[in-house]
């Protein structure tokens, strides 16, 4: 059984089509909100594109070894950070979007460098006692909100737009906070995308399929494992501090391994052997399924818990992974 | 060019390497043999980097290394192979030995993260290295083969392959003919034969006597840990302790 590479001798064919795809697809985004309308849905919608985000960044981390449990508290840094930035010092969101996710990827790096170094089992449970740690220290300290969080929070400044006006960000439309979100997370998948294709993203790989290979080779395990991280980490910092001036108000409670658990449901739902589809995927199943089958609140976390455990008992690959199945049987042998 | 000297490796209480004592020259293909569990993949894991020593020193050109890790170890021009398949499975056979080239990359990280162009032609060299050694292999036309669908045969010569990749001067082979048929063996011991004369040094351990016979300019013998015996092939075929260690002492004395 052998793998056919249709574009083995036509590089540039493959990437014009990826491309084209990308182009026709972010059009259909852009022009979403505009057939959507109902402002409920378009929260909906820049609630999966951050969770999606969320996803890639748990996938990004896997796939090196490192299973994290922290997301939701990166998330939390990212968006404590940035209210406090514009808030406390006045600084324009334009700024403290950018200043938050460097922010975290700082504080990253320093506990990185503990906890990837523990190896596979420590950096779980580490990780994990990182997302609750973080949680009680956004709930405890006055300076953080305590409790009741941080209300209030300022929306981004408005956008000047050539020909067409400006957009402005109020607590009335949801669609300049969608078209930010969709920059923000295409931004993202793209760094992502530039990454992956690296020379980084092919030790990651390596790292993934074999470790002890990829060492035998040269390979400095810590140190991409480390990066991955620190990237993962600051990706999730940035979707935080948008979320925090997209919702005005940061709750702790919201911020813990509950959403970091939701995270990696939609990471494997999607498949988690594709690292930008997958989330999307699974992000916008978890996040519209739910809505018409008129689960409420308080049923949903037995909903995501009976899904996840048939998700690892039956598609372990996920959805996207019965693409191969697909793929398999179309082909003549 | 590399020295172990009274390198000890326990686990537990267990001494898997005990006081050993080596000494590999330059050039040479050194064999290391022994029954099961005699040490022999303990030291090359020692060696390479993925256990430190619990007592005794590595020296490799004159340099301690005995307290690297494994990717340093790689830095310094050492290079194994491991007894599994051990492949990146789902990538192709070029990919895989490509992959080995990861250490030699000169370009500045940023820059390969950006896909400048001189990193992009730094990676198409690579790619062609790549492509050279397995001509050099023989390999050339599995080039696009998944390394999961690999016969065996082929899968331990690609594992030498990526070893080689890495540019060693010391290179550790851990049992290559296992697994394979007579053909397979002559081409593994041609291969190695033509390893040795790009210059490389060669530990072997292998299982395999003709294999060993033929191609070792020096034996080790090593059991429960320690060296038994050393000396030229001819020695070490009518060594009555090495017999020993392989057929038991009852066997040996029907044997003489």
């Amino acid at each position: 059984m052998v793998k056919h590479n249709r574009y083995l001798f036509n590089r540039t064919s493959m990437r014009i089509h990826k491309f084209i795809y990308a182009i026709i697809v972010i059009i259909i985004l852009a022009l979403l909100p505009q057939v959507v309308r109902n402002p409920y849905y378009i929260h909906l919608l820049i609630m999966v594109g951050i969770n999606a985000v969320l996803a890639m960044t748990f996938i990004l981390m896997l796939r090196t070894g490192l299973m994290c449990l922290g997301i939701a508290a990166f998330w939390g840094i990212g968006a404590y950070a940035s209210a406090m930035l514009s808030m406390k010092l006045g600084l324009p969101v334009w700024l403290s979007l950018p200043a938050a996710a460097v922010i975290t990827a700082i504080i990253a790096a320093f506990i990185g460098v503990l906890l990837v170094k523990q190896g596979g089992f420590g950096f779980i449970i580490q990780t994990l006692a990182f997302g609750f740690i973080i949680v009680l220290i956004f709930g405890t300290f006055q300076v953080f909100g305590g409790h009741v969080g941080i209300v209030g929070i300022s929306h981004p400044e408005s956008i000047p737009i050539p020909f067409v006006g400006s957009m402005e960000f109020t607590s009335i439309s949801k669609m300049p906070f969608y078209y930010l979100m969709l920059f923000l997370s295409l931004l993202m998948v793209l760094v992502l995308t530039a990454f992956y294709s690296s020379t980084a993203g092919r030790a990651w790989r390596a790292i993934g399929l074999s470790a002890h290979l990829a060492e035998s080779l040269g390979i400095n395990l810590f140190n991409y494992r480390l990066l991955a991280f620190i990237i993962a980490s600051a990706i999730a910092g940035l979707m935080g501090s948008f979320f925090a001036h997209y919702y005005g108000t940061l709750v702790p409670g919201s911020f813990g391994p509950f959403k970091t658990i939701n995270v990696h449901v939609y990471a494997i739902l999607g498949g988690i052997n594709f690292p930008i589809l997958g989330p999307v995927i699974g992000s916008l199943i978890m996040t519209f399924v739910p809505e018409f089958l008129r689960i409420t609140e308080g049923v949903e976390p037995i909903f995501t818990g009976i899904l996840m455990i048939l998700l690892v008992l039956c598609l372990p690959d996920g959805l996207l992974g019965l693409t191969h199945l697909w793929q398999r049987r179309s082909k003549p042998s | 060019m590399l020295e172990a000297i009274k390198l000890t490796k326990y686990f537990g209480g267990l001494a898997a390497v005990n006081e050993l004592n080596l000494r590999v020259n330059q050039g040479e293909i050194l064999g290391l043999i022994g029954p099961n569990g005699a040490g022999k993949t303990t030291f090359f894991n020692v060696v390479s980097g993925f256990f430190p020593p619990t007592n005794g020193r590595v020296l490799f050109e004159g340099k301690d290394i005995s307290q690297l890790k494994a990717h340093d170890i790689a830095y310094r021009g050492i290079s194994r192979t491991f007894q599994a398949s051990t492949l990146f499975m789902k990538l192709s056979v070029l990919d895989n030995v490509f992959t080995g080239y990861h250490k030699s990359y000169r370009t500045r990280f940023l820059k390969r993260v950006l896909h400048t162009p001189s990193a992009r032609k730094e990676e198409e060299g690579f790619r062609q290295k790549a492509l050279e050694t397995l001509e050099f292999m023989g390999m050339a036309s599995l080039k696009e083969e998944l390394a999961a669908n690999l016969p065996h045969g082929y899968q331990r010569t690609l594992g030498i392959a990526m070893a080689l990749a890495t540019n060693p001067k010391l290179l550790l082979l851990d049992e290559p003919a296992t697994g394979m048929n007579l053909t397979e063996k002559n081409a593994v011991i041609d291969l190695i034969r033509r390893i040795r004369d790009m210059g490389i040094t060669i530990i072997l351990v292998e299982h395999d006597m003709k294999v060993v016979m033929d191609l070792c300019d020096r034996i080790i013998v090593l059991n429960f840990g320690q060296k038994i015996a050393e000396g030229l092939p001819e020695e070490i075929k009518s060594n009555r302790e090495v017999v020993e260690a392989y057929l038991g002492k009852e066997e040996s004395k029907n044997a003489a």
